[in-house]
């Protein structure tokens, strides 16, 4: 094996039809806009002492219950710590929504692939550099949008 | 066996000794318990097994009350290895947990303190309240009460597991007044007895909570719960301070040393 995990072609797409419910709507469980993390404020009244969700952008389109499982009942910020420049400031947004936002806790839902878990990093810096200290979480999808691991950190 | 999974489990164990041996090989301490009011259902619920296991685990206990009835085995798959379990905790039940570290440190001395005491003139009315003053303010205080308030508000209070929990502390304060009286009293039996008895109460307590009571308890706990739990025990925290956690460590710190010194004397 070789090249970036995180960029190496796979198909599954055979493995598509697998069973599951299709009837019934799915309602959107999304409850505010923005989400990318440089586009949040953390003074937004939907992160004020609330469960945090921190996904890595390719979770929700992975993980195919997503809003269900994950987001309902938690406000949300997106980012990507592959290709997302400036992460500096995630750091310190994070801290802002610990220590200004007051947060209840703070979930962080990555890919399996390596450089995902830089995005867990962010959130860990941000949570130290805080003076609150909070529950963080982190959520671990695979590749074929099944989770693999969910503890907290 | 509907009506089996609702009984109280030490009626079950008297009425049919080899149902506390089946859950005894499966890690389930029922038999010893000294109130065994809980269900049969919520005792194999609360161990979380495997529902391989689980299941094998009911047809035994079936045939062990049913010896006669026709019933059949569950099909077993020898291929698959049980997973290895490892017990997370929650941020909030972490703390609780490495809070019973200290109190363990002490039950692990109280077998040299009593030898101590039986070996001495009279007893060391001091050792003795410097160790009651830990278990009633470090132990019951500082932990238990964070337990009482907090952590067992977050589920059926009724539930017979936390009952049995609420009944342990009881009958470890009982311990601990009967130990300062025979202090008091200079009576050694009182002292010992009333030491060692809290220390088997309190290891048996901390063990079942460590393995089996915390680990339901952070299954059924949300995230928005376990962000609330957590900041209700920083609150609690901050009340006493730093400085209590700390004092008691010392405590226990010199406590060793001395017992230490002994030891090699």
């Amino acid at each position: 094996m070789s090249g970036c995990p995180g960029s190496k072609t796979i198909d599954f797409s055979e493995k598509t039809n697998q069973e599951g419910n299709e009837t019934g709507k799915r309602p959107s469980q999304l409850r505010q806009w923005p989400i990318q993390l440089h586009l949040v404020s953390p003074m937004a009244p939907y992160f004020q002492g609330k469960d945090i969700l921190l996904a890595a952008d390719c979770t929700a389109f992975a993980f195919g219950e997503f809003h269900k499982d994950y987001l309902k009942g938690k406000s949300i910020a997106i980012a990507c710590p592959k290709l997302d420049s400036d992460q500096e400031i995630y750091v310190d947004k994070i801290k802002s929504l610990i220590d200004d936002a007051k947060i209840n806790t703070l979930s962080v839902m990555i890919m399996q692939v390596p450089c995902c878990f830089g995005l867990a990093q962010i959130a860990k810096d941000g949570a130290e550099k805080a003076s609150r200290k909070i529950p963080v979480k982190q959520i671990v999808v695979g590749l074929e949008g099944n989770i693999l691991s969910e503890e907290w950190i | 066996m509907q009506k089996v999974l609702n009984r109280e489990i030490k009626e079950l164990i008297t009425a049919y000794p080899e149902v506390g041996r089946v859950l005894e090989e499966y890690g389930i301490g029922c038999a010893p318990c000294s109130v065994g009011s809980c269900l049969l259902k919520d005792v194999v619920g609360i161990h979380n097994l495997d529902p391989q296991k689980e299941a094998t685990l009911m047809y035994r206990i079936e045939k062990a009350i049913y010896p006669d009835r026709k019933i059949s085995e569950p099909v077993v798959d020898m291929t698959r290895k049980a997973e290895p379990k490892k017990i997370t905790y929650s941020p909030p039940v972490k703390k609780l947990v490495d809070e019973h570290v200290l109190i363990k440190r002490l039950l692990a001395l109280i077998p040299s303190i009593v030898e101590f005491t039986e070996s001495s003139l009279k007893v060391d009315k001091n050792l003795i309240l410097g160790c009651v003053d830990f278990i009633r303010t470090y132990a019951d205080k500082y932990h238990h009460m964070k337990e009482e308030d907090i952590l067992f508000k977050y589920i059926d209070e009724k539930a017979e597991i936390i009952q049995v929990m609420y009944k342990d502390h009881d009958i470890g304060r009982g311990y601990v007044r009967q130990a300062v009286e025979g202090a008091e009293k200079n009576n050694k039996t009182q002292v010992k007895e009333n030491l060692l008895a809290y220390r088997d109460l309190l290891t048996q307590h901390i063990k079942k909570e460590d393995e089996i009571l915390y680990p339901w308890i952070d299954r059924q706990l949300s995230t928005t719960q376990v962000g609330e739990m957590f900041r209700k025990c920083n609150d609690a925290d901050a009340l006493v301070g730093d400085e209590l956690p700390r004092k008691y460590e010392k405590f226990i710190v010199e406590l060793e040393e001395k017992f230490l010194q002994e030891v090699t004397k």
